[in-house]
């Protein structure tokens, strides 16, 4: 059974006229022990997944799901109590900004020691309990790959580089010890040494403590290097999901193509100084979304069919939507 | 820390240096004679004209005036009051701490009230619950204070008797003005029941401080709603609930330090209308305070006392906007990160 199922995730943002989809029947699972990378393009919806996962919406924008299930309980049928329960020992969460989720009037050490739940602190007394905080918040700092604990305990957030930021945002989600880490977008900003500890990090939080990773990046040759799965995101709709290695090699999605085509790294056979391909267009507002398959406009292969959107079709675990897919003949 | 000192200082002492030229200029300013209304003494004869002139140096150029001036100013030779005759520096001593003292407790009174119950609205904004609380501070704040006081006077003192219509304290008691804040006046008096001049000096207190704290609360308490709702859409506090916060967790330790830190800079513009208005109902209470002397001294046209008057509440408004900015300068982490190099 999959530790997270979501199932026809939709949202809709009430923008005072009319309600908007910015998310439109996403699918996501995660299986316990697995990474699965979360991709898309600026703008796809994948923080909103994030935020909607997390609980952390505002007020005006309106879920639906047919099944948003953490071990099988329902998140959205759960008491706000159970819900917070669960975000505060089984999921945890980096998001994009660092320095702007940190509280700019407490020290990073504050934040973090906040951080840790009750009962993973040792000691009857609170003397014996600030101790024992302090010695978690120091270990996961230097976990994390922040070796001058002292320097940044006592820092405000203002006071710190990006990078540091972010490893600390890490270190906060990881001091609650949880089953599932969302992490968005962990290396944005950093240079390649610290990219490589962090995602080096993560793989073996992964491989030592079975820890899952839903892993949202641009960057797409890290994600291949350590994501089992991966779920493609374009527009709000979820085109194309499945194991890593079957998606390189053989994407059924014309967006999936467009996407893995359009990194180099990927690209042995491309010619120096060859056009790199990529896809006619930009990403549509939300306010205005194609109807039916909102790649349509740009996708090479559309037809009339596209104007209807495409019913989710599985070829074992691997899911697409698409009328028109590619790499068929093969299969 | 210590160049942002200096620069409070110079600060300070630019504006006491603008504000002392300006008193300068109005014994000049006014009508009748400039050597009177710089002593406030009226000479009698030649002689003693002739002294006070060289004591005042009047013969030389304006910079030596105001170089002596300054002198007699920090010395604390403040000049005569025309009517009373008594030293400026005497009567200021007795009438400013009366005012000081009604200011600090409508103050306080705001930051108890106003604070709370601006949290509470701020925290269910957009409810029943705040709509409501806004609607009664946009009501307490257009009060005209003085007609409000008057409104007191006539319900309270008038119709219902139950607050005394004006003064400090009861003539009965003899209370000698030590600080000059009568509550700990009455502390260190000696030959009264020091509990009933307590209660009827606090029966006293009720209806001014009460004038002047409506409008104080009522501002107060938009100023910490308008800055809780702030906070409370920031990305941290949304970042703290995906860690699983409790609600009281996240107010306490994360909205509500965030929440004040803006607040005391607007709290130093507010005191400039806290103690106009106390100097307005003073006059209706005939609270024996700064702004009632003033008054009498403008009906009574006498020069050296509005001049000293006009100095001595200008120097307390600016030193109390100023140490509130540095205290806040102090308290605020994120203030001192335009020291910092940029890279």
């Amino acid at each position: 059974m999959p530790m997270l199922d979501i199932k026809n995730l939709t949202l809709e943002i009430d923008n005072g006229t009319s309600r908007v989809k910015a998310l439109d029947r996403v699918n996501l699972t995660i299986k316990s022990g697995e990474i699965r990378a979360l991709v898309g393009e600026s703008g796809s919806g994948k923080s909103l997944i994030v935020a909607a996962i997390s609980g952390a919406l505002p007020d005006q924008f309106y879920l639906t799901a047919d099944r948003m299930d953490w071990n099988g309980e329902s998140l959205l049928s759960m008491s706000s109590e159970q819900r917070r329960e669960i975000m505060r020992r089984d999921i945890a969460v980096v998001f994009q900004n660092p320095i702007s989720a940190l509280d700019p009037s407490a020290t990073l050490g504050e934040q973090l020691e906040e951080s840790i739940p009750a009962e993973l602190v040792e000691g009857k007394w609170f003397w014996q309990r600030r101790k024992s905080r302090r010695k978690a918040a120091i270990s996961t700092v230097h976990k994390v790959g922040i070796k001058h604990h002292r320097n940044y305990l006592n820092a405000y957030p203002h006071q710190i580089p990006t990078d540091i930021g972010q490893k600390f945002m890490i270190a906060m989600a990881l001091i609650s010890q949880p089953k599932l880490l969302i992490v968005d977008d962990p290396t944005r900003g950093m240079e390649t040494t610290t990219k490589t500890q962090v995602l080096k990090l993560l793989t073996r939080l992964n491989q030592t403590r079975s820890l899952s990773i839903l892993f949202i990046s641009h960057d797409l040759l890290a994600i291949s290097s350590m994501a089992h799965t991966m779920t493609v995101l374009y527009c709000g709709q979820s085109v194309e999901s499945g194991r890593m290695k079957m998606l390189r090699k053989r994407p059924l999605h014309p967006y999936t193509k467009a996407l893995l085509d359009s990194a180099p790294s990927f690209r042995h056979d491309l010619p120096p100084k060859s056009i790199l391909p990529n896809m006619d267009g930009t990403i549509p507002s939300l306010k205005h979304v194609p109807i039916g398959c909102r790649l349509g406009p740009r996708c090479p292969r559309a037809q009339k069919d596209c104007v209807i959107t495409p019913a989710v079709r599985r070829i074992h675990d691997h899911t697409y939507s698409c009328h028109f897919p590619l790499h068929m003949e093969k299969l | 820390m210590i160049r942002i000192l200096l620069r409070y200082i110079i600060l300070f002492v630019l504006t006491l240096l603008v504000l002392a030229g300006l008193s300068f200029s109005l014994a000049y300013l006014f009508p009748g004679d400039v050597l009177a209304n710089l002593t406030g003494i009226t000479a009698q004869n030649e002689m003693q004209r002739a002294a006070l002139a060289q004591q005042f140096h009047l013969d030389s150029g304006y910079i030596v005036q105001f170089y002596h001036y300054l002198k007699n100013l920090l010395t604390g030779n403040w000049g005569y009051s025309f009517i009373s005759g008594m030293p400026l520096s005497e009567e200021v001593r007795l009438a400013l701490p009366a005012t000081i003292e009604l200011a600090t407790y409508a103050m306080l009174l705001a930051i108890v009230i106003g604070i709370p119950v601006g949290c509470y609205a701020g925290l269910r904004s957009y409810t029943a619950a705040d709509y409501t609380i806004n609607s009664a501070s946009m009501i307490g704040y257009s009060f005209p204070v003085f007609w409000l006081a008057l409104l007191f006077i006539l319900m309270f003192s008038l119709e219902w008797n139950i607050a005394p219509l004006s003064g400090r304290i009861s003539l009965l008691f003899e209370v000698p003005p030590k600080t000059g804040f009568i509550l700990i006046d009455i502390l260190f008096a000696d030959n009264i029941n020091r509990l009933l001049a307590f209660r009827d000096a606090l029966h006293h207190l009720m209806l001014p401080t009460l004038a002047i704290s409506v409008i104080s609360i009522a501002s107060m308490v938009r100023i910490t709603r308008r800055s809780v709702i702030e906070v409370k859409n920031k990305p941290f506090v949304a970042a703290a609930r995906t860690r699983g916060l409790s609600q009281g967790q996240i107010f306490y330790r994360h909205i509500l330090r965030n929440a004040l830190l803006p607040i005391l800079p607007l709290m130093a513009i507010q005191i400039t209308t806290l103690i106009t208005n106390a100097m307005i109902v003073e006059t209706l209470f005939s609270w024996p305070g700064i702004g009632n002397w003033l008054i009498q001294a403008i009906y009574q046209r006498d020069y050296p006392a509005l001049r000293i008057g006009m100095l001595a509440v200008a120097f307390m408004v600016v030193t109390l906007t100023i140490l509130i900015d540095l205290f806040n300068r102090v308290i605020d982490p994120s203030r001192e990160k335009y020291e910092r190099v940029a890279v």
